[in-house]
C-alpha cells in the first residue's frame, strides 16, 4: 500500500500534473467562497475540460476541485455570515460572531487549520481503510439512518438560547422540508399545485436567505454602527488555541470520516452532528453561537474529514456517499471507467495517484489559502453600503444558477426577512436548519425501516447498531433535559 | 361589387397560404434561425445530462453549426423542462432531453406535460432493466420465485423514488408474475444497490449499465432481463417474454419538441440526431457507457407509439398500487 501511495506520489510531483492541481484548488477555492456555486457545479462545468486530459490527470483535478470548494466555503461563512456552500453552514455561527468581535483573522485561522488537519485524517482514513470501512458502511440501512438523525436531533435540547424556541425551530425546519412530492408515494405535499414546489425547498435559498441575506438588511435597516477592520492577520498556527481545540478537532474529524463514509448522507450532515456533539460534551455549552472558537473547528474539520470519507465507498465500491460524488461517478464512467467493487484492483494506479493528489491538496489548502483569504479580508474595508449589494446580488446568482429557478430566488429572498424578522426575537436559526437536513432523513429512513420489518418497530431494537445510536440519543437527552432540574433543586435546598 | 369583392379575399387567402407554406418551408431550410436551447429534465452530471452534453458538438455538426445552450431543470422530476418546452415557440429551438420518467411521471399525475403538448423527436438509448439480486442468496430466478411464493410479503425490492421507471418495472414485474412483494423507495440507484450489497433487501429492479461492475465482481447478478430475446453477454438469463408476460421495459433516453413543431423542421431535427446516432463518435459513446446492450434508436413516429402504450399500462399499474 505505501509502495502504491509513494508511486501515486512520484506521479502527482510531475510539473503538469502539480500545475494543474494548483489550478484546481484555486478554482475550488472561488467557486467554495462564492455563495450558491457548489463543488457539484463545479465539477459539471469542468468535466469537459478534462476529456482532453489522461484519466489520471483528469480525476486529479476533479477531487481536488471538490476538496477545496469544501474548504473555502468558510472564508465567506465567517466574514459575512454567507456560507459559501452548505457544508459551510455551521461554520458561520460562530465564526461570523467572531468577525463583529474584531477577531476575524483568528477565526479564519482556526478554520483553515481545522479544515486541513479533518482534511488530512479523512486522507489518511481513505487512504488506509477504503476497501474495509466500505464493508462496514453496508451494514448501515435506513434504521440506522433513522437512529442516526434522531442522535443529531436531541441536540436541540442542547444548544443554547430558549428551549421553546428550539423546538419551535426545529419543527418548522421539519415542516419546510415535508414540502414537496414526497418520495415514497408520489403524493405532493404542500405544494398548491406550484410546480416549482414539487421537488421540494432546496437547502441553499434556506441558507443564503436566512443568513446571508437577514445580515444585510440587518445591517442596513438597523444601521448599526460598522467600525471597517484596517487589518485582518490570519494566524493559522495558534499554540493556546490548538491547545483549547484539540479534543474537539480530534472528535469531530473522526465523527466526519465515519458519517462521510455512510452512503446515504454527506458532509453537511456531518458538520451538524460534530457541531452538535461539541455543544453536548463542552463544559461551556452557552457560549456557542457567540463566537467559541470550538464552534469553527467542530463543523471545519468534520466537513473536509466527511468529504473525504465520502470518496470511500465511491472507490470501493462504485457507490457515491454525496451529491458531489455522484458527479465524479458520472464523470469515471464519461472516461470510460468502471468504479465498482473491482475498481480498487484494476486502476489502483490511478486510485493512489488521486489519493495522494487529496493529500498534496490538503497542504495546499494550507498554504495558498493565506493569500486568497486575503483578497476577501480587503472587501472587508469597503463600506457596507456598497459590499451590501454585492452581497446581495452574489446570492442572487448563486441560488439561481442551482436549479436555474426564479421561484428559488424569491424563495431565497423570502427567506431573508424571515431570518431578520426572527432575530430579532433572538431565535436560534440554526434549529431551523437542524431541522431542514435532518428531518428528511429521519422521515423517510423511518418509512423505509418500517416497510423493510413489515410494519414493526422491533427492526429498530433488533438491529445492534440503530439500538445503541438510539439509546445513546435517549440517555443523552434524559441527562440534558434533568441536569437543571437537580440543579435548580440543589441551589433550592442551599438556600 | 360583390364578387369582385371575393375574388380579391380568396386571391389574398391564396396568397396568405402561399406565403405560409413557403415559410414553413424555408423555416426548415434556414433552421436553426436562432440559438437552440436543451433542456435537460434531469439534474447536472446524471445519465441524462451526460447524454445531452455528449451530443451537443455531434448535433451542432449535423445541423450545420448553431449556437445551443444546455439548461438543467430538474425540479419536480423534470416537469419545468416539459412544461418549458411546451410553452416556448413550435419552432423546433426548444429540445427537451428526457427519460422514461417523462411518461412515469405522467402516469403518477406528478407531471402535467402530456404527450399532447410535447412529441419526441427520437429515442436514442434504451438500457435494459433487469431484476438484480445478491448471487449467494438467489443463484437464480427459480428460487426467487420459490422463495416469494413461500414468504408472501416478506421479499422486499429496491429502486429509485416512486412513480420512477425502476418502480414502474417491479409494479409491472409483480402485475405479471403475482408474486406478493413490496417496493422500498430509495433517492438513488447506488443507495438501493448499498442495501442489496449489503443483504439489507433482498433485490433491485433497475436499469442494466449501472450495475456491470458489481456483475463483474460477482456481487450482483441479473436474474430476469425485461426484454424479448436474451442478451448476448448473459445468455443463460431468461427473460420476462420467456415467461410468456408481455413486458420489455427499459429506460429510454429521448429528445421531445413542442407538439405543434411544423413536420419539415421535425424531420430536419429526427435526420440531424440520426446522423449524430450513427456517427463513429456517438457508438463509441455508446459503448463506453455501456449502452450498446440493444439498438437505442426509434424514431418520432414509432416512439410515440410506445411512450402511448406504455403511458396506459403505467397509468393502470401505478393506480392499482
Amino acid at each position: 500500500m505505501l509502495e502504491h501511495f509513494l508511486g501515486g506520489l512520484a506521479v502527482v510531483m510531475q510539473p503538469l500534473n502539480l500545475l494543474l492541481l494548483t489550478s484546481a484548488v484555486f478554482i475550488g477555492f472561488i467557486g467554495g467562497a462564492l455563495p450558491g456555486i457548489s463543488g457539484v457545479i463545479l465539477v459539471v462545468i469542468l468535466l469537459p475540460v478534462t476529456y482532453g486530459m489522461e484519466p489520471t490527470t483528469a480525476f486529479m483535478v476533479l477531487t481536488a476541485i471538490y476538496g477545496a470548494t469544501v474548504f473555502s466555503g468558510l472564508i465567506t461563512a465567517i466574514l459575512y455570515r454567507a456560507p459559501g456552500t452548505p457544508e459551510a453552514v455551521m461554520t458561520a455561527f460562530d465564526g461570523y460572531p467572531m468577525t463583529q468581535r474584531g477577531e476575524a483573522g483568528k477565526a479564519l485561522g482556526i478554520g483553515v487549520l481545522s479544515s486541513a488537519i479533518g482534511g488530512l485524517v479523512g486522507t489518511v482514513a481513505l487512504i488506509i481503510f477504503t476497501p474495509m470501512l466500505a464493508k462496514m458502511a453496508l451494514k448501515f440501512s435506513s434504521p440506522e439512518y433513522f437512529a442516526l438523525a434522531v442522535l443529531g436531533l436531541t441536540v436541540v435540547a442542547s444548544l443554547g438560547g430558549r428551549l421553546i424556541f428550539g423546538l419551535i425551530g426545529a419543527a418548522l425546519g421539519l415542516f419546510i422540508a415535508t414540502i414537496g412530492i414526497d418520495p415514497l408515494t408520489g403524493t405532493s405535499r404542500f405544494t398548491f399545485g406550484n410546480l416549482n414546489l414539487a421537488e421540494g425547498v432546496g437547502l441553499i435559498p434556506v441558507i443564503v436567505g436566512l443568513f446571508a441575506v437577514s445580515e444585510v438588511m440587518k445591517r442596513t435597516l438597523d444601521h448599526k454602527s460598522h467600525q471597517p477592520l484596517k487589518k485582518v492577520k490570519v494566524k493559522i498556527f495558534d499554540l493556546p488555541i490548538l491547545r483549547q481545540i484539540g479534543m474537539t478537532l480530534s472528535r469531530s474529524s473522526i465523527i466526519g470520516v465515519v458519517i462521510g463514509i455512510l452512503p446515504g448522507i454527506g458532509a453537511s450532515t456531518a458538520a451538524m452532528v460534530s457541531y452538535s456533539e461539541t455543544v453536548r460534551w463542552s463544559k461551556h455549552p452557552e457560549k456557542f453561537g457567540k463566537g467559541a472558537p470550538e464552534g469553527i473547528a467542530a463543523p471545519e474539520s468534520a466537513n473536509n474529514a466527511a468529504a473525504m470519507g465520502a470518496l470511500v465507498p465511491l472507490f470501493a465500491l462504485g457507490i457515491p456517499g454525496s451529491g458531489t460524488t455522484a458527479v465524479i461517478l458520472g464523470a469515471f464512467i464519461m472516461h470510460g471507467l468502471q468504479p465498482g467493487p473491482m475498481f480498487m484492483l484494476t486502476s489502483s494506479d490511478l486510485i493512489y495517484a488521486v489519493f495522494a493528489g487529496l493529500f498534496i491538496v490538503n497542504f495546499m489548502i494550507l498554504l495558498f489559502s493565506k493569500p486568497f483569504i486575503m483578497l476577501f479580508t480587503k472587501l472587508l474595508n469597503v463600506p457596507y453600503s456598497a459590499l451590501g449589494p454585492i452581497i446581495i446580488m452574489c446570492c442572487i446568482v448563486g441560488t439561481y444558477s442551482v436549479r436555474n429557478s426564479m421561484f428559488d430566488v424569491w424563495l431565497m429572498l423570502g427567506f431573508g426577512v424571515l431570518g431578520y424578522l426572527l432575530e430579532k426575537i433572538n431565535f436560534p436559526l440554526v434549529s431551523i436548519i437542524l431541522g431542514l437536513v435532518l428531518g428528511p432523513i429521519a422521515e423517510s429512513e423511518l418509512r423505509r425501516a418500517l416497510s423493510m420489518s413489515q410494519g414493526d418497530f422491533s427492526i429498530f431494537i433488533e438491529r445492534p447498531i440503530s439500538a445503541t445510536l438510539l439509546s445513546i440519543a435517549f440517555v443523552l437527552l434524559a441527562v440534558t433535559l434533568i441536569t437543571p432540574l437537580i440543579k435548580r433543586a440543589r441551589r433550592k435546598a442551599i438556600t | 361589387m360583390f364578387i369582385k369583392h371575393s375574388v380579391k379575399y380568396a386571391t389574398l387567402a391564396l396568397a396568405m397560404l402561399g406565403a405560409a407554406t413557403s415559410a414553413s418551408a424555408s423555416d426548415a431550410d434556414d433552421f436553426p434561425s436562432k440559438p437552440i436551447q436543451f433542456l435537460v429534465a434531469a439534474g447536472a452530471g446524471g445519465g441524462t445530462d451526460n447524454f445531452a452534453r455528449v451530443v451537443r458538438p455531434m448535433f451542432e455538426e449535423a445541423i450545420g453549426g448553431a449556437r445551443i445552450t444546455v439548461v438543467n431543470l430538474p425540479a419536480a422530476s423534470g416537469a419545468l423542462a416539459h412544461q418549458r418546452t411546451a410553452t416556448s415557440a413550435a419552432d423546433g429551438h426548444t429540445l427537451d432531453f428526457a427519460s422514461t420518467t417523462l411518461v412515469t411521471s405522467l402516469a403518477a399525475g406528478q407531471n402535467p406535460v402530456g404527450l399532447d403538448q410535447l412529441t419526441p423527436v427520437a429515442r436514442m438509448q434504451s438500457d435494459v432493466m433487469a431484476l438484480f439480486v445478491n448471487p449467494e442468496r438467489f443463484p437464480d430466478f427459480e428460487s426467487f420465485v420459490k422463495y416469494a411464493e413461500e414468504n408472501p410479503g416478506k421479499v422486499t425490492v429496491g429502486g429509485t423514488h416512486t412513480a420512477s421507471p425502476d418502480h414502474v418495472a417491479f409494479l409491472s414485474l409483480r402485475d405479471a408474475s403475482g408474486l406478493d412483494m413490496n417496493f422500498i423507495p430509495y433517492d438513488s440507484t447506488g443507495n438501493a444497490t448499498a442495501n442489496v450489497l449489503g443483504g439489507n433487501i433482498d433485490a433491485t429492479t433497475t436499469s442494466l449499465s449501472p450495475l456491470l461492475s458489481y456483475i463483474e465482481a460477482g456481487q450482483m447478478m441479473p436474474i430476469l432481463v425485461f426484454s424479448d430475446e436474451r442478451l448476448e453477454d448473459y445468455p443463460d438469463v431468461p427473460t420476462t417474454v420467456e415467461n410468456d408476460w408481455d413486458l420489455t421495459d427499459g429506460n429510454d433516453r429521448a429528445i421531445f419538441v413542442h407538439a405543434d413543431t411544423p413536420a419539415p423542421i421535425m424531420k430536419r431535427l429526427e435526420d440531424a440526431f440520426k446522423d449524430v446516432y450513427d456517427s463513429e463518435e456517438y457508438q463509441s459513446y455508446a459503448e463506453r457507457v455501456n449502452l450498446d446492450y440493444r439498438a437505442g434508436w426509434m424514431g418520432s413516429d414509432e416512439y410515440r407509439q410506445r411512450l402511448e402504450n406504455n403511458y396506459e399500462l403505467y397509468s393502470r399499474l401505478l393506480q392499482n398500487d
